[in-house]
Parts: C-alpha cells; sequence; structure tokens
C-alpha cells in the first residue's frame, strides 16, 4: 500500500463523515419543523376536547360555578391560539376537591374522567414542547462542538431558536413556594 | 453532581467500552480457538471451516430469535393487546411519552399477573413492543409509571434488542467454538498428528503450546464472554434509567417505582430465566448480601437496586 492509496481512503472517509455530518443537521432541522407541528397538532387536540369536556360535565358541576368559569377561561384561551395548560393545571387540584367531597361524583366517574383528559391533554402538549426542545439541543450542542462545527461553518448552518420564551418576566424567577416538589394526588 | 447529559455522555462511553471489549475479546477468542482447532483437525485456518459452521448455528438461531423476539416473548408470557378502555392510563402514558421520545407509538401489552413489572421488546422501533403487568398498573400512580414506561421506550430508542442480540450471537458461537473443541478429541484428530509427528520438533512444541492455549480458551472464553454480556446488560439499564429521566425529567417518579417494585415480593409467574433480562427489574428477586452477593451480582442481567436508586437520585 503506497502513500497515493492511504491518502486516498483518508479523503473518502473524510468525504463520508461531512456528508453524514451535513445530514445529520438537515434532518434535524427537518424534524425540528416536523416536532413543531405536532406542538400545533396537539394544541389543536385541546382546542376540540376542551368544549366537548365543559360540555359533559356541566350537568354534574351546576353547584360548581367557579370550576366551569375556569373551564370556560381555557376553552376561550385555546380559542385565541394560546396554550392552556397552565390554567388546566389550576383546574384540577380544584376539582380534585369537589370529588373526594363528593361521594356520589366519586362514584360516578365521570368527573374523574374529565381530570384525566385534562391531564392527559396538558401533558401531550408539554411532551410535544419536550421533544422540540431536546430536538433543538441536540442540533445546537452539535452545530458548535468541535468537529462538527467545522461542517456547521461550511454550509452556514445557524442556530436554531428553540421554543420561544420572553426574555423577562415572572418565569425566569422562583419563588419559594415554588422550589417545593410539588405533591399532587390524582 | 453531574447533570443528565453527562450521566447520559458518561454511560454511552462506558457502553461503548465495554462493547469493544466484548467484540475484541471475541475476536481473539475465536481466532485462537480456530487456530488450535487448525491444528488438531488439520483443517487450513482462514477457510471456511468449523468457525463459518458455528457462525451459522449461533446466527441463525440468534436471528430467528431476535426477528421473531415480540412474538416469542408474548407467547411465553401469555400477554393481551391492551386496549384504551381497560387501560386508559397505560396507553394514554404510553402514547404521551412517545410524543415526548419522538418514536413511533409501540405495540402495547398485558400481563395478567400480581407481580409489578415491565419489559420492552422488539428489533427496531418500528416493531417495538411494551408489555406491563397489571400488577405494575394498579400499584403504581402516574407519574411512577411514566418513570417505568420512559425506562422501556429507551431500551427501544437505544436499540438495545439488537445489541443484546448481537451480543448473544457472539457468546453463542464462543460457546459452540468451545463445546466442539473438546468434542474434537473424539474424532481422531490425534492420529492425524502422530502421523506427522515426525515433520518436525518446533512444529511439535508450538503445537503442544497453542493446544494447551486452545484448551484453556475453551474452557475460559464461554464463562468470560457470558460475564461480559452480563456486564453489557447491566450498563444498558443504567442508560434506560438515565434516558427516562430525560423523557419525564422527573427522577422521583422512577426511585419511587423501582422501590416499590423492589417491596413487592412476589415473583413473577411469567417471566423464566430466557426473558428475565429483559424485565425493568430482575423477576426473581434475589437478595443475597455481601461478599457472596458481589460476586452473585457479577451473573446478574440488572445492576442492584439500591445502585440504581442512588444514580437516579444524584439526578435529581
Amino acid at each position: 500500500m503506497n502513500i497515493t492509496t492511504i491518502l486516498l481512503i483518508a479523503l473518502v472517509l473524510v468525504v463520508l463523515w461531512v456528508i453524514s455530518t451535513y445530514n445529520f443537521f438537515v434532518s434535524s432541522k427537518a424534524r425540528v419543523k416536523a416536532s413543531i407541528q405536532e406542538i400545533g397538532n396537539q394544541l389543536k387536540r385541546q382546542f376540540d376536547l376542551i368544549p366537548n369536556l365543559e360540555n359533559s360535565v356541566k350537568g354534574y358541576l351546576t353547584h360548581e360555578k367557579g370550576i366551569l368559569q375556569m373551564l370556560s377561561d381555557a376553552r376561550k384561551l385555546v380559542a385565541a391560539g394560546k396554550d392552556a395548560s397552565k390554567e388546566i393545571l389550576e383546574v384540577l387540584p380544584k376539582l380534585q376537591i369537589v370529588v373526594e367531597s363528593n361521594p356520589q361524583l366519586k362514584a360516578d366517574g365521570v368527573v374523574t374522567r374529565l381530570m384525566d383528559e385534562l391531564r392527559d391533554t396538558s401533558d401531550k402538549v408539554m411532551y410535544a414542547r419536550r421533544l422540540m426542545i431536546d430536538l433543538t439541543a441536540d442540533y445546537n450542542v452539535k452545530r458548535v462542538s468541535v468537529p462538527s462545527n467545522i461542517v456547521a461553518n461550511m454550509f452556514s448552518f445557524t442556530e436554531l431558536k428553540g421554543l420561544e420564551t420572553a426574555e423577562t418576566g415572572e418565569h425566569l424567577t422562583v419563588s419559594e413556594s415554588e422550589m417545593k416538589s410539588p405533591k399532587v394526588n390524582l | 453532581m453531574q447533570n443528565i447529559y453527562e450521566v447520559q455522555q458518561s454511560n454511552k462511553i462506558k457502553s461503548g467500552v465495554i462493547t469493544a471489549l466484548f467484540f475484541v475479546f471475541s475476536v481473539l477468542t475465536i481466532y485462537v480457538l480456530a487456530n488450535a482447532f487448525g491444528y488438531y483437525a488439520d483443517y487450513p485456518v482462514g477457510g471456511f471451516g468449523y468457525v463459518g459452521i458455528a457462525l451459522i448455528v449461533s446466527g441463525v438461531s440468534t436471528f430467528v430469535s431476535y426477528y421473531y423476539s415480540d412474538k416469542i416473548v408474548l407467547g411465553i408470557s401469555g400477554a393481551r393487546v391492551a386496549n384504551s378502555k381497560e387501560d386508559r392510563l397505560f396507553t394514554s402514558v404510553a402514547e404521551n411519552l412517545c410524543i415526548g421520545a419522538g418514536i413511533p407509538k409501540p405495540k402495547l401489552y398485558v400481563i395478567e399477573d400480581s407481580a409489578p413489572n415491565a419489559f420492552a421488546t422488539g428489533r427496531d422501533p418500528e416493531h417495538a413492543v411494551v408489555c406491563v403487568t397489571t400488577g405494575l398498573l394498579e400499584k403504581l400512580n402516574r407519574t411512577e409509571l411514566e418513570g417505568v414506561i420512559a425506562h422501556e421506550l429507551t431500551h427501544v430508542k437505544n436499540y438495545d434488542i439488537r445489541l443484546m442480540s448481537i451480543v448473544s450471537v457472539m457468546v453463542g458461537l464462543i460457546a459452540l467454538l468451545g463445546d466442539w473443541f473438546f468434542r474434537a478429541r473424539f474424532f481422531g484428530g490425534r492420529d492425524k498428528h502422530s502421523l506427522a509427528g515426525n515433520a518436525g520438533r518446533d512444529d511439535n512444541q508450538l503445537g503442544a503450546i497453542i493446544m494447551v492455549v486452545g484448551i484453556i480458551f475453551a474452557i475460559l472464553s464461554p464463562i468470560i464472554a457470558t460475564l461480559i454480556q452480563l456486564a453489557i446488560s447491566r450498563r444498558r439499564e443504567f442508560m434506560a434509567d438515565a434516558g427516562s429521566v430525560t423523557i419525564t425529567r422527573q427522577p422521583q417518579g422512577l426511585i419511587m417505582a423501582l422501590q416499590k417494585i423492589s417491596a413487592d415480593n412476589e415473583p413473577l409467574e411469567a417471566a423464566n430465566k430466557a426473558t428475565a433480562h429483559l424485565y425493568i427489574v430482575n423477576p426473581f428477586k434475589t437478595g443475597i448480601k455481601g461478599a457472596v452477593g458481589t460476586f452473585a451480582g457479577l451473573f446478574n442481567t440488572h445492576p442492584p437496586l439500591s445502585e440504581r436508586i442512588s444514580v437516579l437520585q444524584k439526578m435529581s
């Protein structure tokens, strides 16, 4: 084996590596795009689901105006194209109290189903986001780390934003009560 | 204190090192045995000889069990398909976690058994199966169940079933070769050597050395290969634990689940030795402590629970 063959093999290996790294970048960009659509898909599901749930439990919760109000608030938020996961998570403990203090509702199971569905939909939105965050993180880490950053610079792959959050505001600070791990019994 | 990404990275490296070690060891063993064999039975090393046959035997048997792993295991364990009515919690949790892990939803099965346990199988994410016992669904709450199922989904995502299959092909190959090496004594290999005996003293001495090395390898290598295989299996368990936390971000859920499962003393009737390594916790509950325990630990498919829990606690 002479020096030219060795160089040739090395060149082929480098080219293969460049191709696979390039493919990683373009495919993870496509996957991030798909994951954003998945978030939209789950929000759409939430949008369809909440009015349905609200209707089906109206009859059971006539005395619990507050909860119905919270549910319709959540629905309005979703209708406005926003995510209502936070509101849903606030409703859940209240529903729990209602069910505990009302054996008839507990036996009936409809409200329990409602709680399951509400938690499920907010989980789905949360996991759809998690995937998008993870995918962008993988892409961004690979973009700046050696040696894949060479390929990233060569084809000028830009950093992906990930989940857009406001630069300032409440979510950047943590109050003392929020430091404790939440105890929710469902 | 390591963050989850560092844990994953170090797991990946350790697992890679063990796996590489395993393959180097396998190649070395096969080389030595093939040479000793060649000396013994006088067949050309490098040709498609006994090693080729052993590879085919071991490969075909493992490939069948790998390709049909889902059906075989489910048949043995007597599992039924999970439906979204009866097992709502299970199906919705699995569905949500698949969104988070970015893999297609696997087929879900339930075993009617009150011992809490779970396993995953199938050759790739498209043909994956996740199976839980009814005991698990009854005894764990939603967060704990998420931890367990995320652990199983990580096995699927990491192609652990594929890796372990390849490893068992190699272990099977080494065991077969070792076995045949001993049997070869009865096939008159020796006569041939005594005939060729006057070829020269050097040749005989070399032959003797190769024979001794061959015998040592034939005795020890199946055991060593199995031990490395089990070490890989344990390492993949740690990886799956870390992967579970990456998906759920709630180590506490998995910790509580592991504690609950280990506190339960009921053995799983549906499990047997062949399927034990698939489960999230060893279904045979062995609890030997001390030096004997450490030694016995070498033969376990799963790391000790206390160790898994303490690793998880470092992540929270």
